[in-house]
């Protein structure tokens, strides 16, 4: 059951958008997050949610893999819609029930908020898909590195992040061993109510925490002894480069993001 | 006079079923194991040997096959598979990564808490296993995370013989520990069964400890039974252990070298204590055996 958690989930493969350099992919990324929200009527969402198609292709990335991380957000996407579809007043009313009122407005927002919450969730798998967590976050720390001058320990948190992806498999094993070893013990993990639920959950997170500490005590000795000692003077085995594929990327985005925002100039907004 | 106690009946268990990680573990094992018998299980790392133990206890359900304890298969009802993981005891690799609570003696207690037993009985088991595994009552009160590694991993161990299983199944129960702590823990485990008259099973890689003290052995390769048989049949067969990557004792080698060189020599010899005394017997001249 707990081997169902996607988190950082990579998608091995030989295409355009892996290959672009992980900085730029995190800058796009964001740039396309707003770009999201800056849609206001149908014609601009089409364009976006087409150009977020296009992209997805272009990755060679397989669609049901997007659909099914977009499937734990399903309840947060029907909750939204539900209460813009009743809330939002403004147009024309369509129903008026006794409290209940829906007007052209709440369809729309509902909509609308659908689909950005959706391309959203869409955009940033795109981003962990075709980036592996390492590269990730050495992107994250090359671009946080401005704020070194403020003496922001910005290696520290990159090196932390990548550490703790790591380790995701290595507990999820643990968290196995130990409940199999209590199981064995005779633990009833499965029955209850909740207080006899989460109870049961103490012989298996203090052995995890435990051994979770050891573990850090015992990798912060062997990062010692190979004379880590933080990120000065460190270089990298794997130089990042920005090349031609990065400038054509930021060119096609900018280049979305200026026909949204025509496209809402011209056809006025709808929300 | 043989009681069958554990059984199983073409056990095969596959993992990761209709993925492309799909993987055979287990491979058609049909064993028959008697009342009071201390069976060593021996194979290469990825041979199904810990697979294989999952499935006494109903940690894991055969993907084909069944398995029966006293009779009776534990995947029958809920009931069945509820007994089965008290009156099979397992016992995982590295128990001392198990311990939880802040007392020694509320660690042991967990397992007989579980089984529903009274604060008496409970009491009664504690203090028998803490002597089992030849620590003083002192050790109750104790935290288990202030215990040596050694200490910890008797304690864990004791946590499995306070259910008082009818077949304790041990993992690795010496893996990572010193020869002085393995020789504890051995022959802890054997005046357990002598004590208590209950079915042993241990897994280990080390051919020695096996030869030690078990009654039979079970050779796993591959997933599949290769030989189960007593130690004596086993170990005669040490060309096909040595194919299948394992090491025969090695004072049973000596023994086969001094064989092949031409000294008429007993080559069942597996601990050095007995390689004493053939040599002895050889050296004083008598070639009667």
């Amino acid at each position: 059951m707990i081997k169902d958690i996607t988190i950082g989930q990579y998608f091995p493969q030989r295409s355009f958008v892996h290959s672009l350099d992980p900085r730029s992919k995190i800058i796009l990324t964001v740039m396309f997050i707003v770009l999201i929200f800056l849609c206001k009527n149908a014609w601009s969402l089409l364009l976006m949610s087409a150009f977020l198609i296009a992209v997805i292709l272009v990755s060679k990335v397989p669609l049901r893999l997007f659909i099914k991380s977009i499937k734990p957000i399903l309840p947060i996407i029907i909750f939204t819609t539900v209460l813009n579809l009743f809330y939002v007043s403004g147009g024309t009313t369509l129903v008026a029930w006794s409290f209940i009122r829906i007007t052209t407005k709440g369809i729309y927002t509902a909509i609308f908020m659908a689909v950005r919450i959706i391309a959203l969730i869409m955009a940033s798998s795109l981003l962990t898909y075709t980036t592996t967590p390492t590269m990730l976050t050495d992107g994250i720390e090359r671009l946080l590195s401005p704020l070194n001058v403020f003496h922001v320990q910005v290696h520290t948190l990159a090196m932390m992040m990548t550490l703790a992806l790591r380790f995701i498999p290595t507990l999820i094993d643990e968290i196995d061993r130990i409940m199999n070893a209590q199981k064995a013990r005779g633990a009833d993990l499965e029955s209850g109510g909740l207080i006899a639920r989460s109870k049961a959950l103490i012989p298996i997170l203090v052995p995890l925490l435990v051994s979770a500490f050891r573990r850090a005590y015992e990798l912060a000795f062997a990062m010692e002894c190979r004379c880590y000692q933080g990120g000065e003077g460190r270089t990298r085995m794997k130089k990042m480069k920005l090349g031609l594929r990065d400038i054509v990327s930021f060119l096609s985005v900018s280049t979305c993001i200026a026909g949204v925002v025509l496209l809402n100039k011209y056809f006025g907004s709808l929300i | 006079m043989s009681v069958t106690v554990l059984k199983t009946e073409k056990l095969t268990y596959i993992y990761g079923i209709k993925t492309p990680f799909e993987h055979v573990a287990v491979k058609n094992i049909n064993i028959d194991i008697e009342k009071g018998e201390l069976i060593g299980v021996i194979g290469h790392t990825g041979s199904g040997k810990s697979t294989l133990i999952q499935h006494f206890n109903a940690l894991l359900k055969p993907t084909e096959g069944s398995v029966f304890v006293d009779g009776v298969d534990i995947w029958q009802d809920k009931e069945s598979t509820r007994n089965a993981r008290f009156s099979v005891g397992l016992c995982f690799q590295y128990p001392e990564y198990q311990l939880f609570e802040e007392t020694v003696g509320k660690d042991i207690a967990f397992g007989p808490k579980n089984m529903g037993l009274s604060s008496e009985e409970t009491e009664r088991r504690v203090r028998t296993a803490i002597n089992f595994v030849g620590l003083d009552e002192t050790y109750l009160d104790k935290s288990p995370f202030d215990l040596s590694g050694g200490e910890k991993r008797r304690v864990a161990i004791a946590g499995v013989m306070a259910m008082e299983p009818k077949i304790l199944v041990l993992d690795e129960p010496c893996a990572g520990l010193d020869p002085k702590g393995r020789d504890t823990v051995l022959s802890l485990i054997s005046e357990y069964r002598k004590n208590t008259g209950s079915t042993v099973m241990i897994v280990s890689h080390s051919m020695e400890d096996v030869a030690k003290i078990a009654t039979k052995v079970l050779v796993m390769n591959k997933g599949e039974e290769a030989m189960f048989g007593t130690v004596d049949e086993v170990y005669s067969r040490a060309d096909e252990l040595v194919s299948m990557g394992l090491n025969i004792p090695e004072i049973t080698s000596v023994f086969l070298k001094l064989k092949e060189k031409g000294f008429d020599v007993r080559t069942d010899i597996y601990t050095v204590e007995d390689g004493r005394k053939e040599l002895l017997r050889y050296l004083k001249g008598g070639s009667a055996k």
